[in-house]
């Protein structure tokens, strides 16, 4: 695991052995401008194959950033190429429900709540 | 004169003085011994004449004695008194009776006590006189001499005073020429060499070197000469890299003063261009200012006025938004219709400012446009106000979108009802936060939007994701629609407000009008967030049937 982005109160991990992609903490950015770091590194993080976008960690995230990861939900499903799951908690309350919008976009997302 | 050659002069005299000192000293010391040389060889040369005399007058003596002739003896000593030395001669017989004596009278009186002193023990001699006759001798009388002190000591005198007198010639000639000597060798010089010192000019030690000394190029004055000559240069040396240090630091000084004259100049480019910014900044503040208090206009200028919301029949309406510091895109309107029909909006655009703001006031339209339009069917209704969205917001560049839902609020039961409890339902339609229903008694209903729709904006179709549900009313239910500004509302530790102590407020007030309701929960919300700022912008509205009226029965008539 190594951090490629890290905010006041979040961070964002990339493991290249499993392709995973961990955001962390609270992420309560202002807007998509304020989330383009972090869109960028998702997008760009793998090119073809398998990837893992795990969300247990992150305690909050605002309707901005809920937004950024449907366009990067609806990218990868325009793509094609990337074959993407999504690991998200029970036991954080607005994944329960945000993370089916995921599913809607993109009907081969294989979503995991544990 | 200078202080250097008085001092030189005064060396002169000195060393001339030491000179004399020492060379008298060993003038009288070495006239001394020659004078106890003179003195003993004196002595011997007295000696010896005194014995060659007595010799010489021997036969004539012993003669004069065995005869006892008086006249022979006074002959003898006549003849004695003829040497200068002799002051005294006496001949005596053999039983010691005076047969003839003679003294010089007129030295008699004459003494002298350094004479005496010097020869006192050497001017008495006694001589015995002895008559050989055959094998035999006989003592026939005795002959005494007294030597002159002075004219023993006059030779000798003489010498003296001779030796004395070359003696301190010599001297003289020894410190006339010592001294001379030593000023051609060492005073000149030194004089010479003082006054090429002075010559010196100590601003620059090394213009003009001291002269080397004629004849003394290879001796110690020649070495002091060197030496002093190596130390001007040195001085001028070390002087020369002072003066070089000098200029170099001079150099410096004035690099310094260049540079820090640049750096000034750079620093007044850089402040001007620090002005200029701070002039676009203020500007840009300006402008975000008024932009947001457009944002802020937009939002509120779209809302349902008091009086609209009064003028709904039937039912007990309660709004509040409060919009965040940066305005975010909170969207509500109710629209009164015919027979008692109100139809609600709620949404939430991402993002904050002016580009929310307008995609609200977009929204805005297009619902209303749509709810005058009376489209039937939400799924219809919901995809053209996604399209009109997300055609507008990718004109707009924008990246924004919204959660929307509508509600379509209409007295009676729905079609088909057999419940006759049942005085009024909605349909709902479209994603946004869960809607509460405070049903009857304070149970809590959750309607979830999330299987009802999408995000407005986000993608060009969103048809065959919609889906309508209807929610039966009976009298006393509250219905609560919000923003996640209030069940995201964060405390300074970052804990959410949230849904169940949003529940847990309409809970305790489901049997209150709907305006304590609403009050009652956004005190609660605010003392959630204490003195944090609000990010996000706080909608809440509370609806319920009015006690006492009967729309059912005006929906039937």
């Amino acid at each position: 695991m190594q951090t490629v982005i890290e905010g006041e109160n979040y961070s964002v991990e990339w493991d290249p052995t499993t392709r995973t992609a961990a955001l962390k903490g609270i992420l309560r950015l202002n807007g998509l401008l304020e989330y383009a770091p972090i869109a960028q590194f998702l997008s760009g993080a793998v090119p073809a194959g398998s990837m893992t976008l795990d969300l247990q960690g992150l305690e909050f995230l605002n309707s901005s950033g809920i937004a950024m990861l449907s366009k990067f939900t609806i990218e990868i499903r325009n793509r094609k190429t990337v074959d993407l799951r999504v690991v998200g908690s029970k036991a954080v309350s607005w994944q329960g429900k945000s993370l089916v919008n995921l599913c809607k976009l993109m009907p081969t997302l294989r979503m995991d709540i544990i | 004169m200078s202080p250097a050659a008085s001092r030189f002069r005064g060396l002169t005299a000195k060393q001339a003085m030491v000179t004399v000192v020492v060379v008298v000293a060993l003038s009288v010391a070495g006239g001394f011994v020659e004078l106890f040389f003179d003195w003993h060889a004196k002595r011997d040369q007295v000696q010896a004449q005194v014995s060659q005399i007595i010799g010489a007058i021997d036969g004539s003596s012993v003669e004069a004695a065995y005869q006892l002739s008086p006249q022979l003896a006074a002959k003898v000593v006549e003849g004695l008194l003829d040497y200068e030395i002799i002051r005294t001669a006496r001949l005596l017989d053999n039983f010691g009776d005076l047969l003839a004596e003679r003294r010089r009278d007129q030295e008699a009186a004459a003494k002298s006590g350094l004479a005496e002193f010097l020869f006192g023990d050497i001017l008495t001699y006694r001589r015995d006189l002895v008559r050989v006759e055959g094998a035999g001798k006989t003592e026939v009388g005795r002959l005494e001499i007294q030597l002159s002190p002075l004219a023993v000591a006059h030779d000798f005198y003489d010498r003296a005073m001779v030796n004395a007198a070359l003696g301190l010639l010599r001297a003289l000639g020894i410190v006339a020429l010592v001294v001379g000597i030593f000023y051609a060798m060492i005073t000149r010089p030194l004089l010479r060499l003082a006054q090429a010192v002075s010559w010196v000019d100590p601003s620059r030690p090394g213009a003009g070197l001291v002269p080397t000394l004629a004849g003394h190029g290879h001796d110690e004055l020649g070495e002091l000469v060197d030496s002093l000559n190596a130390l001007l240069a040195s001085s001028q040396r070390g002087l020369n890299e002072r003066d070089t240090a000098q200029a170099e630091l001079m150099a410096l000084t004035h690099d310094l003063e260049r540079r820090v004259a640049e750096r000034t100049r750079e620093v007044e480019v850089a402040n001007e261009e620090i002005r200029s910014l701070n002039r676009i900044l203020k500007a840009e503040n300006v402008r975000m200012g008024t932009e947001l208090d457009v944002s802020r206009r937009i939002q509120q200028m779209v809302l349902p006025t008091a009086a609209e919301l009064a003028g709904i029949g039937g039912l007990d309406v309660a709004t509040y938004m409060e919009p965040a510091n940066e305005v975010g895109g909170d969207y509500y309107d109710i629209l009164h219709g015919e027979d008692g029909r109100v139809r609600f909006g709620i949404g939430d655009v991402t993002g904050h400012g002016l580009e929310s703001g307008v995609v609200m006031l977009m929204t805005q339209s297009a619902v209303r446009t749509m709810v005058t339009g009376d489209e039937g069917s939400a799924v219809r209704v919901l995809d053209i106000l996604n399209r009109t969205i997300f055609h507008n917001i990718q004109r707009m560049g924008s990246d924004k979108n919204l959660t929307l839902a509508l509600l379509d609020y209409r007295p009676g039961p729905p079609e088909g009802e057999g419940d006759t409890s049942v005085t009024s339902h909605m349909r709902i339609s479209g994603q946004h936060e869960s809607i509460i229903v405070a049903r009857h008694g304070g149970r809590i209903e959750l309607i979830d939007t999330m299987d009802l729709g999408l995000p407005l904006g986000l993608v060009d179709e969103i048809g065959s994701f919609v889906a309508e549900v209807t929610v039966l009313l009976r009298p006393g239910d509250t219905v609560i629609l919000y923003t996640d500004g209030i069940t995201e509302a964060a405390d300074d530790q970052h804990r959410l407000y949230g849904l169940e102590r949003l529940c847990g407020v309409i809970a305790d007030h489901w049997q209150d009008a709907s305006e304590v309701i609403k009050d009652a929960i956004i005190a609660d919300v605010k003392t959630h967030i204490g003195a944090q700022p609000l990010y996000d912008d706080l909608t809440l509205i509370v609806f319920k049937q009015v006690e006492g009226t009967e729309p059912q029965r005006a929906y039937l008539a």
